[in-house]
């Protein structure tokens, strides 16, 4: 033990003191194979972020693989039906989507139509506390937001991970709130946070204007601005055929987890009234899986194809050097230097390159990452917040020690090889 | 008194693409602990095969060799490697300095080899009683390119002598030095014999054969005792 100890740290000493002595051969040999290097941790990092931001984005904005996605327009019975059937349960929840002005009364909001804040959609209906509708350009322009409303029977989150920013996420155990409490997602926060107005809500069919508590702002994936709230909270304000009024832009989903028989029901209930469904079952991510899988397990191998190149690069050198290092060899073997610890001495250098180049390339990869999350996170919001992955480094160094010594153990093997008797001869 | 080198009937030939030629011819020879000794002969006669086969470069092809009493004819190549460390020292016509490295490093070489393990300390200490033995420890942190010939011998030297060794073999260590500064070196390696180191010097000069405690002469593989008139 002590003596492997002794003789892995003379390799390393005397290596360090080779890589030292010729600079130009180990930037030679670190130009090689830092395009390889680079390339196994650019296609790791890249595949890793794409991973995690496709994947999570598209839980975010369907639902959970196997979850059961049920879609019908919004009419009065069929509301009724839906609410029938999931109420009480865990194993379904259903969503009806409404549309909601908050601020001033009686403006064209900011963003028509629910845009996002930096985009004109032109156009979107205002609608009054007493029920009518008009086209919304008929009005003045005004402090005011428009925000799709998602309501819900039950929590949606064991369907659809929404990501919590701040604040809490609703309370569904609790008796509900006569102020209905809003949790709204970062692009309506957004908006909220630009334009100062007023806490007041109006929604198509509402008896009277809603002053909402905000309570938390959650990352749904949504480009829209867009509010969740307790359907039972919202009741309060609306008659049922309020909500069920196909006028307001309304529209209705119900999430069902897999092995429910509330799939079953509710779609042999609405066919009973002859209202369309449309039902759909997620697997999206199962399926991205396997694509993105295999595509970087091509770009892996164009990228182990460059670190090959850049192998036969440090191959090269490393062979080159051995043949103008003989006399060195031979006379470390003449003063007892191990042929072991020989070979050993040349993979140190190889490997210590390797490694070399793999900080370099990890390093200016991060430093890249970094950068254009700086200059594109603001018009790429999944560019924001990007952390190197871990992984990514792991490949790298992989890469930097598999070229070290597929680079390194032929010029060892003939540095083991050298003979002392012919080269000291005088 | 075991003899600290004694060879017997050591042959060496050499297999060619052409008929084997005999290098080495039955060498005998008996080296005694703080003994000195020359080898002359022509130029090919085989006097450094004779010396890379006591320094375990390589091996003979027939006869036995001990040293102090123990057969090592046979040795595998990791206990040759071993005994070339910790018993032997080599000093050659050409220097074999490491034009990377200063003239400490050059002779820690010989200690950091794989061959047991010095604290650091230790083998400043001992790089540094070496340097000062040939009497050049102010030269050492330069690289061999600011030495001249004598000093960056005498680091070779100092190189052999780090690691004490039992035996010093040198090759016509004065070949590329004029007299003066061969004489100094030859001086270096006989200091080390009054230590008890054994030394067997290959050389063509006849003053520095002189000074050892005996000389032989090498003819055509085989040695014979040089009467010395
Ligand atoms: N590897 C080898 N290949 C071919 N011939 C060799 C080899 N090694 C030694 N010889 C031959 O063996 C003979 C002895 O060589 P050696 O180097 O021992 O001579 P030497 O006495 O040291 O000569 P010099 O005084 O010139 O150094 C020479 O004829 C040489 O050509
Ligand atoms: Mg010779």
């Amino acid at each position: 033990m002590r003596r492997l100890s002794g003789r892995f740290r003379s390799a390393l000493i005397i290596g360090l003191q080779g890589i030292r002595a010729r600079k130009m051969r180990t930037l030679l040999s670190m130009v090689s194979l830092f395009l390889g290097v680079l390339a196994v941790v650019v296609v790791q990092a890249g595949a890793s972020i794409a991973d995690k931001a496709l994947l999570s984005d598209i839980e975010l904005a369907s639902a959970v693989d196997g979850t059961t996605i049920i879609g019908m327009p919004m009419e009065p019975k069929a509301t009724d039906i839906v609410l029938d059937t999931v109420d009480g349960r865990t194993d379904a929840v259903a969503m009806l989507g409404l549309t909601a002005m908050i601020g001033e009364p009686n403006v064209t909001p900011v963003n028509p139509g629910a845009a996002p804040f930096d985009e004109d959609w032109g156009g979107g209906v205002v609608c009054y506390g007493t029920g009518p509708c008009e086209p919304a350009d008929t009005l003045p322009k005004g402090q005011a937001v428009e925000v799709r409303l998602t309501a819900m029977t039950g929590d949606v989150r064991p369907f659809r991970p929404l990501r919590p920013r701040t604040g809490q996420w609703l309370e569904f155990g609790t008796v509900p709130a006569m102020a209905p409490r809003l949790v709204v997602n970062r692009e309506a926060a957004k908006g909220f946070e630009r334009y100062k107005v007023p806490a007041e809500m109006r929604i198509g069919g509402a008896t009277a204007n809603i002053t909402p508590q905000f309570v938390g702002v959650v990352d749904d994936g949504d480009i829209q601005p867009r509010a969740y709230v307790r359907l039972d909270e919202l009741a309060t304000w609306l008659p049922s055929a309020g909500v069920a009024d196909p006028n307001s832009g309304g529209e209705m989903q119900v999430l069902v987890a897999p092995g429910s028989p509330v799939e079953q029901v509710l779609t042999t209930k609405l066919k009973a009234i002859g209202s369309e469904t449309w039902v759909q079952t997620v697997d999206t991510k199962k399926e991205m899986e396997s694509q993105l899988k295999l595509l970087r397990l091509v770009f892996l191998a164009m990228a182990s194809l460059v670190l090959l190149i850049g192998v036969a690069g440090i191959l090269n050198v490393g062979l080159a050097t051995v043949g103008e290092r003989v006399e060195e060899f031979a006379l470390r073997r003449a003063v007892g230097t191990p042929r072991m610890l020989l070979a050993g001495i040349v993979l140190a250098e190889t490997l210590l390159t390797g490694l070399f180049t793999a900080a370099v390339a990890i390093g200016l990869s991060a430093a890249g990452l970094r950068a254009v999350s700086v200059l594109f996170g603001d018009s790429e919001p999944f560019l924001k917040d990007l952390q190197f992955p871990w992984e990514a480094g792991i490949a790298g160094i992989i890469a930097g020690l598999v070229a070290g010594i597929l680079g390194g153990f032929i010029p060892a093997l003939r540095a083991a090889g050298i003979p002392i008797a012919t080269v000291m001869r005088a | 008194m075991t003899a600290l080198i004694e060879l017997t009937g050591i042959t060496k030939v050499l297999k060619g693409q052409q008929q084997p030629r005999t290098i080495l011819d039955g060498v005998d020879l008996t080296v005694q602990a703080g003994e000195s000794v020359a080898i002359v002969g022509r130029s090919g006669s085989g006097k450094s095969t004779l010396l890379s086969v006591l320094g375990l470069f390589d091996r003979a092809d027939e006869g036995s060799y001990l040293l102090a009493g123990q057969d090592i004819s046979r040795l595998p190549e990791r206990r040759a490697a071993k005994l070339r460390s910790s018993h032997f020292g080599f000093v050659f016509q050409r220097f074999f300095l490491l034009k990377h490295l200063t003239a400490a490093q050059n002779v820690s070489m010989a200690l950091v080899n794989g061959q047991g393990w010095l604290p650091r300390r230790e083998r400043r200490a001992r790089v540094l009683q070496a340097l000062e033995q040939v009497g050049i420890a102010h030269l050492a942190k330069n690289r061999p390119a600011r030495m001249s010939g004598g000093e960056q011998q005498r680091v070779a030297i100092a190189r052999a002598l780090v690691r004490d060794p039992m035996v010093l073999l040198a090759d016509e260590p004065t070949g590329a030095l004029d007299t003066e500064t061969g004489t100094a070196v030859i001086d270096a390696l006989l200091a080390a014999t009054e230590r008890g180191c054994g030394l067997v010097l290959v050389t063509h000069d006849r003053d520095h054969a002189a000074r050892m405690g005996r000389t032989l002469d090498l003819v055509d593989g085989v040695l014979t005792q040089r009467v010395t008139a």
